[in-house]
């Protein structure tokens, strides 16, 4: 052991001592530069510090170049159905399924309680669970809530709501426990059982905006996200504030929709549509008494207002 | 007491035909388990019973049941070990290390129903320690069950265990290390007795009000969730703890009767003991049924109508079979229970049967709760269907509750499952301070103060009050860090105990 010590005292020496000191002993410039080296190296981790630490905050300055934000006030996006309206022919859930990437059936066969819909016709004339006084179907997408149940009771944080409204779900972030799916009053949120299937041939339309989800996480409606961060980039890089026309029959089931019933819009801008369509004395919501706020309004001369207390 | 010596040391270690045979059907049972739940891991939930709500499914299966099972039966461990203590109850001391014993391994495998659950348990376990938030209640499943609990409980027994350990390392046994390194330098003397008495007693009293949170977080599980009929109860959180104290009794009677019959302690577990445990259960099962009645009349007379809905589907529907066993279960149960103490007549082999019983109802129960309400109790007007078990999830329990005997069984042949060595200290002498005292009350102090700092500290930094519920905690793993704030906050007790009474350089 001091055979090694005295090893390293001998080469501490010989790089100090041979070069660094001239003559009379004083430091040479070369020494000081290696003696200075050496303090920086050994406090460059201390300075690293506060880059380690505060690092992020400054990358996300840099990147505000582009950040999707049109000018103009934060919208906050609904749905307005007009169930008169509805002639009930599906073309909302197959324009959704093809827009998102819902797979068609599980394993190339249908499973009883696997398929997944992130807009689905609910029959109201099944007569098994609660009535409702409604005659048609009834379009079913996911309600974006204002107060989302689903969004208290993800013990990961995989379920947000943004800053406009839009309860999205982080499929990366998803363990797959389904308590979401438990909290839902709309039961809206589906679960991947088995991985996702394509027959061959479907396998190129396949939506690139649209993110595939892996077995084993949930999944729900989004108000078509994509096309929103579409929209919202165009505003962006020509400077305009998005416009209620553009946005009128944004998503897939609402630019399908033969019967225009399906309105799409800006809940927070009084002019829009969606607004004036909200306001409207024909308006009811799903489940109102649940205290949930959803953003989807439905139109209809019936009173329907399927509340819990009725 | 020499005599239960003989009687329990030469049977540790001797694996005779009949102890190897249990062992190994056991754990093939086990390899069943682990055989479906790779099965499982390769297709997916599908393989399982379970389906989307909505579809007419129930998204939530036996794994969740069994979950909630198995943390109701640690509930037994832990109560009986800290009325024990608390109370001095000397006819259950030979049934303390068996009643703990029961909690660690049942809260052990409750974790193995939850990664069996989970639609990706890899990602579970790297994102639970990662981002739990204590707003969903899940957290409390999480960090109070399967960490503060599993560490109390771990701790408890380890301590409790530490004078039989020190003897049997002074027997002739093989793996003598093991029992040098749980008995931590125990000598058996007053001072260390003294010290034993009082952590048991201080760690009883903090784990009681640690029991009913723990068990009322599982309640808070379903009882808070407003869209599903049928779970959305107050009455929710009681519930879950007085059954999870009806199943955990149930559980111990059955174990203590069948340990004393196979070891033979007639003498030690007396019949008394039994009538003790007996008059728990009927109290504890004549509470649940009153909780049941009120619970089901509620739902009956004035409440909405989709609520009477699922009740009425729940009693007569497709799982009525289910209900009416649960209702005569524990109706029976308390019957046998209440005539034996209502006549002092006791036999061991009826409250066995009522030990039975309960477990039966508190299984059947629990599925009476999480199903109907997901396969019946959708709000909006979806198809109902049916949801039963498959093979795999059947296969996955039947692994998980074998894994958890096989674990039972090999403690009883490596540890003496009931206390060799009695605390011969009396109340008056626990006054007295031993040596060293003071370097052990801050050794204690701080420790305990270090625990409960980083369980504050980690705790707001990942309940994060006042901003937006999804965010991820400010420090990273908080949650783990927060299991191990309990885990030090536990341990400080035994710091309290293992500090030695006298300097090295003394000895």
């Amino acid at each position: 052991m001091s055979k090694f010590k005295n090893q390293i005292i001998l080469l501490v020496r010989q790089w100090f001592l041979s070069e660094d000191l001239s003559l009379d002993g004083q430091l040479t410039r070369r020494g000081l530069v290696k003696i200075l080296g050496l303090i920086f190296f050994l406090l460059a981790p201390i300075l690293m510090l506060p880059k380690i630490a505060f690092g992020r905050k400054k990358i996300k300055k840099k990147k505000k170049k582009f950040t999707g934000e049109p000018p103009g006030p934060t919208p906050k996006w609904g749905m307005v159905i007009d169930l008169d309206k509805c002639t009930g022919c599906g073309g909302c859930v197959a324009a959704c399924m093809a827009e998102n990437n819902i797979p068609i059936s599980r394993d190339g066969e249908l499973y009883f309680g696997t398929q997944i819909y992130w807009m689905e016709l609910l029959d109201p004339q099944q007569k098994v669970g609660p009535e409702l006084k409604q005659a048609g179907l009834i379009p079913l997408p996911c309600m974006q809530c204002e107060d989302p149940p689903c969004v208290k009771v993800c013990p990961v944080g995989a379920t947000m709501i943004d800053e406009e409204g839009i309860v999205a779900q982080i499929y990366d972030r998803c363990i797959g426990c389904r308590f979401c799916m438990q909290a839902c009053p709309y039961s809206r949120r589906y679960f991947n059982w088995a991985e996702p299937y394509w027959p061959e041939t479907y396998k190129n339309y396949i939506n690139p905006n649209v993110s595939l989800r892996p077995r084993g996480v949930v999944e729900k409606c989004s108000f078509c996200f994509q096309r929103i961060r579409n929209v919202r980039e165009i505003a962006e890089l020509l400077n305009q504030p998005i416009k209620d026309e553009q946005v009128q029959r944004l998503p897939a089931c609402a630019e399908v929709c033969p019967a225009r019933a399906i309105t799409f819009g800006d809940l927070n801008n009084p002019e829009s549509l969606v607004s004036k369509l909200s306001q409207s004395p024909r308006a009811f919501q799903l489940l109102h008494a649940e205290g949930t706020k959803p953003k989807v309004t439905y139109l209809t001369k019936t009173t329907g207002g399927l509340s819990r207390n009725e | 007491m020499s005599d239960l010596k003989s009687k329990i040391l030469p049977k540790l270690w001797r694996f005779d035909l009949k102890t190897i045979f249990l062992m190994a059907f056991f754990l093939l049972l086990f390899l069943l388990g682990i055989f479906a739940f790779l099965v499982e891991q390769k297709y997916g939930l599908l393989v399982t019973g379970m389906r989307t709500i909505g579809l007419g499914g129930s998204a939530w299966g036996v794994y969740i049941v069994f979950d909630i099972y198995f943390v109701g039966i640690s509930f037994a461990g832990i109560v009986t070990s800290a009325l024990i203590r608390l109370f001095n109850l000397k006819i259950l001391k030979p049934l303390a290390r068996m009643a703990e014993l029961l909690a660690v391994i049942s809260l052990l495998i409750s974790t193995f129903c939850i990664f069996a659950d989970v639609g990706r348990p890899l990602h579970a376990l790297v994102y639970l320690p990662l981002f739990a938030r204590p707003m969903s209640p899940f957290f409390g499943d999480f960090t109070l069950i399967a960490g503060a609990y599993f560490f109390a409980s771990a701790i408890y027994l380890w301590l409790a265990g530490r004078s039989d350990a020190a003897y049997c390392a002074s027997q002739n046994l093989p793996f003598r290390w093991f029992y040098k390194i749980w008995a931590c330098g125990y000598k058996g003397t007053a001072a260390e007795q003294t010290r034993h008495y009082k952590t048991s007693f201080w760690m009883a009293l903090a784990i009681l009000p640690l029991l009913v949170t723990a068990h009322s977080t599982l309640g808070f599980i379903f009882g808070i969730q407003g869209g599903r009929p049928g779970w959305f109860s107050d009455l929710q959180a009681p519930e879950f703890v007085v059954m999870a104290g009806v199943s955990g009794v149930g559980m111990l009677i059955i174990i203590a009767a069948i340990l004393r019959k196979w070891l033979g302690l007639e003498e030690e577990i007396k019949l008394e003991a039994f009538k003790w445990l007996g008059n728990f259960l009927w109290v504890l099962t004549a509470t649940y049924i009153y909780f049941m009645i009120i619970d089901d009349l509620t739902s009956f007379y004035a409440s909405p109508k989709i609520d009477t809905l699922v009740a009425l589907r729940t009693l007569f529907g497709p799982y009525g079979g289910l209900y009416w066993t649960t209702v005569s279960s524990l109706f029976a149960a308390f019957g046998i229970l209440f005539l034996q103490f209502a006549f002092n007549k006791w036999s061991i082999g009826l409250t066995v049967i009522a030990g039975f019983l309960v477990n039966v109802a508190a299984i059947l129960k629990r599925f009476i709760i999480i199903v109907p309400s997901q396969v019946f109790g959708t709000l909006l007007p979806y198809p109902q269907g049916f949801y039963k078990p498959t093979w795999v999830e059947i296969s996955i329990i039947i692994g998980t509750g074998a894994f958890g005997i096989f674990l039972y069984v090999l403690f009883l042949k490596i540890f003496p499952i009931v206390p060799l060595e009695e605390i011969t200290i009396e109340k008056e002498k626990i006054l007295e301070p031993g040596p060293r005292s003071f370097f052990r009350k801050l050794a204690f102090s701080s420790v305990f103060l270090t625990g409960i700092l980083i369980c504050v500290i980690t705790f707001l930094s990942s309940a994060r009050f006042g901003t937006k519920p999804y965010l991820d905690p400010i420090i990273p793993f908080s949650p783990l860090l927060f299991i191990v704030g309990i885990f030090i906050t536990f341990f400080s007790a035994a710091v309290y105990e293992i500090v030695p009474s006298v300097k090295k350089s003394d000895l």
